[in-house]
């Protein structure tokens, strides 16, 4: 069973495109917004937290306005905890499927984060939009931003793996990871630039992969230069090990999910 | 029946469920290595050496009282679940009939339901299209085809899964207590469907407590007992057996 096999059989690939259809489908069904929430609700957090943090703490300078310095990493960050919170919950949620008929598992979890990614594309309308506004100038490195996203999902997709077939044993871990989401925000500088934080603990955003992803965004969409080439070689290995390990242990455990789930 | 390679073989199959009660968050890290201390956990054997091969074309019952094993055998066969110790080999494409509309979403409406658990079960989405109609006519529901499900009744929501799971290309069928599904008329329409399976050549494999239609139905039966194979054979002596047991 190889890693690509939910890409590479057409038949699993039209599986994930339904079961991705049918994860956004429901989610907003009976609201009056609908799916308007996915643009609304992290434009709404960067409103508030830009306020909070330019006018009530006064952060440092950080060469453009500050709300499309927060957004610009606010955006990358949510979907990535968005899409390994979907991704831990993925098997559990889709309990009656895996008792019942067997495709390969991993679809589910690959359905989870690709449904993020299209709640991510929607939600960077009001990014772009903001771009204009503050005539923020733009060159070609931001196309960058593609090569970057993929690696951020290759991450996300190793640690969903593990995360998702661990959880089906032990609950604890869709409680714990939220937490751990927690503290590895603060860890990532998202509300604050790099250089405002102690120079003795900036080694921490040299192996946060989160961190050196967010910075990358910035280099080439704010400031439309190259991104950092050995943080950014790093943080692709590093994803592809977790990936390597992550489909592993999944495809390990995987006889076993229907009977614990 | 004939020399034809075996739809189905199966060798000494054994399935060990292990209950997690006792096993702690550290204990499951070594676990996962293969060195966990496999005896302080809770197990039994829901399947044990059970041996059989179901011939290409043939209609197969498999019949045992409750918590005989029945369902966890047709589940190995259907790859939902591993077994512990044995191997089995399966010769053409299965259809599992486990448990129907496993996959339907209450919130899609029975046509888009149609798609997304047809594909689930194995079409690819240009097939479904060339048999949506076929599905339809034979669900009975064509008038609230495109209402979401969750507004069907219980027979409706039935009779929709049930219609997309036959419709889908297979030759070996996996069906666990699914005649019982519908009113009587259904359920006629249902064996029907199964009879023109059966004349068609399809290998039906059938688990089922109902002796009635193994004798009439199947050609051979494996006869469960907590586990354990008690008889495998003609339908009919097989059939009797268990009626004598359960007496």
């Amino acid at each position: 069973m190889s890693i690509l096999t939910a890409f590479t059989l057409k038949q699993n690939r039209q599986l994930l495109w339904e079961l991705t259809l049918r994860e956004i489908r429901q989610r907003y069904k009976q609201s009056v917004l609908g799916y308007f929430w996915v643009i609304l609700s992290p434009a709404l957090q960067m409103v508030v937290m830009s306020f909070v943090f330019s006018f009530v703490f006064k952060l440092a300078d950080v060469g453009v306005p500050y709300s499309i310095f927060l957004f610009s990493g606010l955006l990358p960050w949510t979907l990535f905890s968005t899409s390994l919170q979907a991704a831990t919950g993925s098997l559990v949620s889709n309990a009656g499927l895996i008792r019942k008929i067997y495709f390969p598992r991993e679809i589910l979890v690959l359905s989870n984060i690709l449904a993020k990614n299209i709640d991510f594309f929607l939600s960077t309308t009001v990014f772009i939009a903001m771009m204009f506004i503050f005539r923020i100038p733009v060159t070609f490195h931001v196309f960058w931003v593609i090569p970057i996203l993929l690696i951020q999902n290759l991450l996300t997709y190793g640690i969903g793996l593990m995360l998702s077939a661990f959880n089906l044993f032990y609950r604890d871990i869709q409680y714990l990871i939220n937490l751990i989401l927690l503290l590895w925000m603060y860890l990532t500088p998202i509300m604050y630039s790099v250089s405002i934080f102690p120079e003795k603990y900036r080694w921490i955003f040299r192996f946060n992969p989160m961190a050196i992803f967010v910075n990358a965004y910035r280099e080439v969409v704010l400031s439309g230069g190259w991104p950092n080439f050995t943080s950014l070689g790093l943080a692709l290995f590093l994803s592809l090990v977790l990936l390597g390990v992550g489909f592993k242990i999944f495809k390990k455990l995987e006889g076993q999910f229907a009977d614990v789930v | 029946m004939s020399s034809k390679q075996p739809a189905i073989t199966a060798r000494n199959l054994s399935k060990l469920f292990r209950s997690q009660k006792q096993k702690t968050f550290k204990e499951m890290l070594p676990a996962l290595i293969g060195k966990g201390k496999k005896g302080v956990m809770d197990s039994f054997w829901a399947l044990r050496e059970v041996s059989f091969e179901i011939a290409k074309g043939e209609s197969f019952a498999i019949i045992g009282p409750n918590g005989s094993g029945k369902s966890t055998l047709l589940k190995i066969l259907a790859g939902v679940t591993q077994q512990t110790q044995g191997e089995f080999v399966v010769n053409g494409r299965i259809a599992p009939l486990l448990e129907l509309g496993a996959g339907f979403h209450p919130d899609m409406t029975g046509r888009e339901n149609i798609y997304l658990n047809s594909i689930i079960l194995g079409s690819t989405k240009e097939e479904t299209k060339k048999i949506i109609e076929d599905i339809i006519d034979f669900s009975e529901i064509r008038e609230f085809i495109d209402q979401p499900v969750k507004n069907y009744s219980s027979g409706m929501y039935v009779r929709l899964a049930f219609a997309v799971a036959i419709h889908t290309q297979f030759d070996i069928l996996l069906a666990d207590e699914v005649l019982a599904v519908g009113d009587e008329k259904f359920q006629k329409k249902c064996l029907a469907k199964m009879e023109e399976f059966k004349a068609r050549g399809k290998t039906i494999v059938l688990v089922t407590h109902n002796t009635k239609t193994v004798k009439e139905f199947c050609q051979r039966a494996l006869y469960l007992r907590y586990g354990k194979e008690i008889s495998c054979g003609e339908a009919e002596e097989v059939a009797a057996r268990y009626l004598e047991d359960m007496a």
